[in-house]
């Protein structure tokens, strides 16, 4: 029988969708803090790019190559490089979302048994993917062009192509990440259960990111110290990004068609890739579609694991760290959030570190690299603690099980807070290691870096642990992932950031009023006395905080909204 | 060892008085329950969906806390020293909620771990139970990938790797496959052959009548009716199914 579309069906479909996403709402579980938090980080992140874009718009379209002007050469040459990069994250969020929505949703168990054509849900899954990348695309596209046409000529065709270029932008990236969810797939269903390849290639391509976003934040303050910003685009520079504009399909396309540059030969090519991208596509996701139906109703796994016998026996407590432990390695959002966030983290304090000591030399002319370095591991420690938020969320149903079992209440929850004791220590370890190494902080200064950020990080653990315990979320599906636990998470962040701001803050002015009177050094020991009273009242309080009153709310436990 | 702890105890399990209350409920879940489970014996809890089973049973493992009443498990009294009355108990829940991120072997050594069963007893328990639930080469794959079934299997092999006093079950049979269903019944009564209490609650009848030894009835929340099996096994006239539909119906 032909599998036809049923487009009533379909609105089905789609409607359950929108149902589910509008749940939190209409439940009263929606997370205000965290969605304004959101809205304003978006707000501020394109308010800074409009503002820097408009800028960079004027010096770029000002520059001559020949010794003539071509402004609307320079613009075709800037937007193909940006529609090529928002291109390139759509492709890439793209593919994400067709594996999650196709692969590993969990309603698909039931959609599969119900009489629903594979053509249908692919279509169903596919307008919703297209729908959040159209946001995306919206979010990006929209600030380009407008500031675009505030800055530079453009023809009154600009404006209805603009939003022609919003719903043409992710339409290709659904195309293109259909075919290379392909691969994707193929990748990810390999590594699926090989939990330490998986977490050594997390890591691995997380660090190339920051070892890539730390090379771009060298090139900008090496323009930034060095005023060299018009002599960077030379004649080797601007054939380069001449070159690439011109190779950077099918981005340079759409660029030609909002510039009223070769309209008809750039309009069939699109036409081209996106009927060629389609159809392949098309045949491809569905055949991959069935292989999922298929395994969703089995539910077997495939891969082979090598027999073991028992593990040495250990105490209650070791039990509970060792199954902490196995219920975030083995599952990879958590142990990205988690694990690959916490070894990424010294990376992240030394780049920054690299830029901000040099920066904050030339600036203030004050070695502050103590105070700096204290600043950026409360900061970026905050991000990888963020995660004990859960700490009680995550364990879903399973914690009345829990409860249910012969272990004292101290075990439950300080098993959870050891195991985050353990990361951020030894995160925090390697930041102090690697900026003792790389000669930005003393020896002794490292270890008393280390110590004051375990402090800090105790302080998280046990606040964010007990906020969790008082407030959890579990979730409604056995084995169910928690990102985020309400406002939890987002209040921890939040105070966190506040605190690395005020004892940063507090260390940096006190290093530089006393650096201003030459007193520098016979203050120096302020540095030391004020975090380490700091951190050691903090950690005090966030262990009153954790345990007044523990027991008798592990007895009264009923909450998670699940039960 | 769990099996060491019971201090001078014929009854293994007694609720005094029980009463529950959901925060978000205007009416009690459990009203004024009570009920003993003796050594040796199998009791069965019957009542209709929402009836107060699952909560009764959830209280009884320390799982919710409750209102007023009292319950002790081998003497233990669940409040005052729940690790010693929990010590003394093994579980299935209804929702067979189970480490899934753990393999079955993980799972096993974890609740050994945890009800402190020594090392070198260990393969020997796992091998009793391996008899009577067959999960084979599946035990070393992750529970993730196990079927509803299965899931079941290693719940009740976890429950039970401890030699318990008391085992409770809330709803057992459901998911299983009829050989395994057989297996799980014949092993209920070859438990509590031995010195054992069972505490279960369901919906299957049959299972009821064949292998209890005496069955509470539980009606909004409220007991109604306590019987004793054997007093009922001459009796021809006496259709248990009959008699628990004409219950179900008195309000």
């Amino acid at each position: 029988m032909k599998d036809r579309i049923d487009f009533r069906l379909l609105g089905a479909l789609l409607r359950k969708n929108r149902r589910e996403k509008t749940s939190d709402f209409r439940k009263g579980h929606f997370n205000a803090v965290g969605f304004v938090m959101r809205l304003m980080l978006t707000g501020a992140l394109i308010a800074v790019f409009v503002i820097f874009f408009g800028k960079f718009l004027d010096m770029y379209t000002g520059i001559k190559t020949d010794n003539a002007l071509a402004p609307q050469e320079r613009l075709y040459e800037l937007l193909s490089i940006v529609y090529g990069a928002i291109l390139i994250a759509l492709v890439l969020s793209g593919v994400s979302k067709i594996n999650t929505s196709l692969f590993a949703s969990d309603d698909m168990r039931v959609i599969a048994a119900l009489p629903i054509g594979a053509n249908t849900l692919y279509l169903s899954k596919i307008i919703l993917i297209y729908l959040s990348q159209l946001a995306v695309a919206c979010v990006t596209v929209l600030p380009t062009n407008i500031t675009v046409a505030v800055h530079c000529e453009v023809t009154a065709a600009f404006y209805p192509l603009t939003v022609l270029t919003c719903l043409l932008l992710p339409l290709i990236s659904v195309a293109l990440s259909s075919i290379l969810a392909l691969p994707f797939h193929a990748v990810t269903a390999a590594l699926k259960e090989r939990f330490v390849v998986n977490f050594i290639v997390i890591t691995l391509l997380t660090a190339a990111l920051l070892f890539l976003y730390a090379y771009l934040l060298e090139v900008v303050k090496e323009l930034l110290l060095g005023d060299q910003m018009r002599y960077f685009f030379n004649e080797k520079v601007m054939d380069a990004i001449e070159k690439t504009a011109a190779y950077i399909y099918p981005a340079n396309l759409i660029a030609d068609i909002l510039l009223g540059r070769r309209l008809l030969v750039s309009s069939l090519s699109i036409v081209g890739i996106l009927v060629v991208c389609t159809l392949v596509s098309f045949f491809a996701i569905r055949g991959l579609l069935m292989g999922s139906l298929q395994s969703k109703i089995s539910g077997r796994s495939d891969f082979v694991r090598r027999p073991k016998g028992h593990a040495r026996a250990n105490s209650p407590f070791v039990a509970m760290l060792k199954k902490e432990f196995l219920l975030i390695f083995r599952t990879p959002s958590y142990m990205f959030s988690y694990f690959a966030v916490a070894v990424v983290v010294p990376l992240l304090v030394y780049f920054c570190m690299s830029v901000g000591s040099s920066l904050a030399l030339k600036l203030i002319a004050v070695d502050s690299n103590l105070e700096l370095a204290i600043f950026l591991t409360l900061l970026f420690g905050t991000l990888g603690n963020m995660f004990c938020s859960t700490n009680i969320s995550r364990e879903g149903l399973l914690f009345y099980s829990l409860k249910a079992m012969p272990l004292d209440y101290r075990h439950v929850v300080f098993s959870k807070v050891a195991l985050c004791m353990v990361v951020t220590a030894v995160s925090q370890m390697l930041s102090a290691v690697l900026l003792a190494a790389t000669g930005y902080v003393s020896a002794a200064n490292a270890a008393f870096l280390f110590a004051i950020g375990v402090l800090f990080g105790f302080t998280q653990v046990c606040v964010a642990t007990r906020v969790d315990f008082n407030h959890p979320h579990f979730s409604t599906e056995a084995g169910g992932e928690i990102q985020e636990s309400g406002n939890t998470s987002s209040s921890v962040i939040v105070s966190g950031i506040l605190l690395a701001f005020a004892l940063g803050g507090a260390l940096l002015l006190t290093k530089m009023y006393f650096s201003l009177r030459g007193l520098a050094d016979a203050y120096a020991y302020l540095t030391y006395v004020i975090s380490a009273c700091f951190a050691v009242v903090s950690a005090a309080g966030a262990v009153a905080f954790l345990l007044v009153g523990l027991k008798d709310k592990y007895y009264r436990f009923g909450g998670g909204g699940a039960r | 060892m769990a099996e060491n702890n019971m201090p001078v105890a014929e009854n293994v399990v007694t609720v005094n008085g029980l009463w529950k209350k959901y925060s978000k409920r205007a009416d009690y879940a459990v009203q004024d329950v009570s009920f003993k489970v003796n050594a040796g014996e199998i009791v069965g809890i019957l009542g209709h969906n929402g009836a107060g089973k699952s909560t009764t049973l959830k209280c009884l493992e320390g799982m919710l806390p409750f209102d007023k009443g009292n319950i002790s498990i081998c003497g233990y009294d669940i409040v005052a020293e729940p690790v010693k009355a929990k010590a003394n108990m093994g579980f299935v829940t209804d929702d067979h909620a189970v480490f899934v991120k753990m393999t079955g072997i993980e799972y096993i050594d974890f609740m050994s771990d945890v009800y402190k069963v020594p090392q070198a007893i260990r393969q020997t328990r796992v091998d009793q139970l391996e008899k009577v639930f067959c999960l084979g080469d599946s035990i070393q794959n992750l529970i993730s990938s196990y079927s509803h079934g299965m899931r079941q299997k290693i719940c009740m092999m976890g429950s039970l790797i401890h030699s318990p006093k008391l085992w409770i079950l809330d709803e057992p049979m459901t998911g299983l496959d009829p050989r395994t269903m057989r297996a799980v019944q014949d092993y209920m009564k070859y438990y509590a052959s031995i010195g054992n209490a069972i505490l279960f609650s369901s919906h299957a009848l049959n299972t009821v009548a064949k292998i209890c030894d005496r069955v509470v009835l539980i009606r909004k929340g409220k007991r109604v009716d306590e019987l004793v099996m054997s007093e009922f096994a001459d009796r021809a006239d006496f259709d248990f199914e009959e008699y628990f539909l004409s219950n179900e119906g008195q309000d």
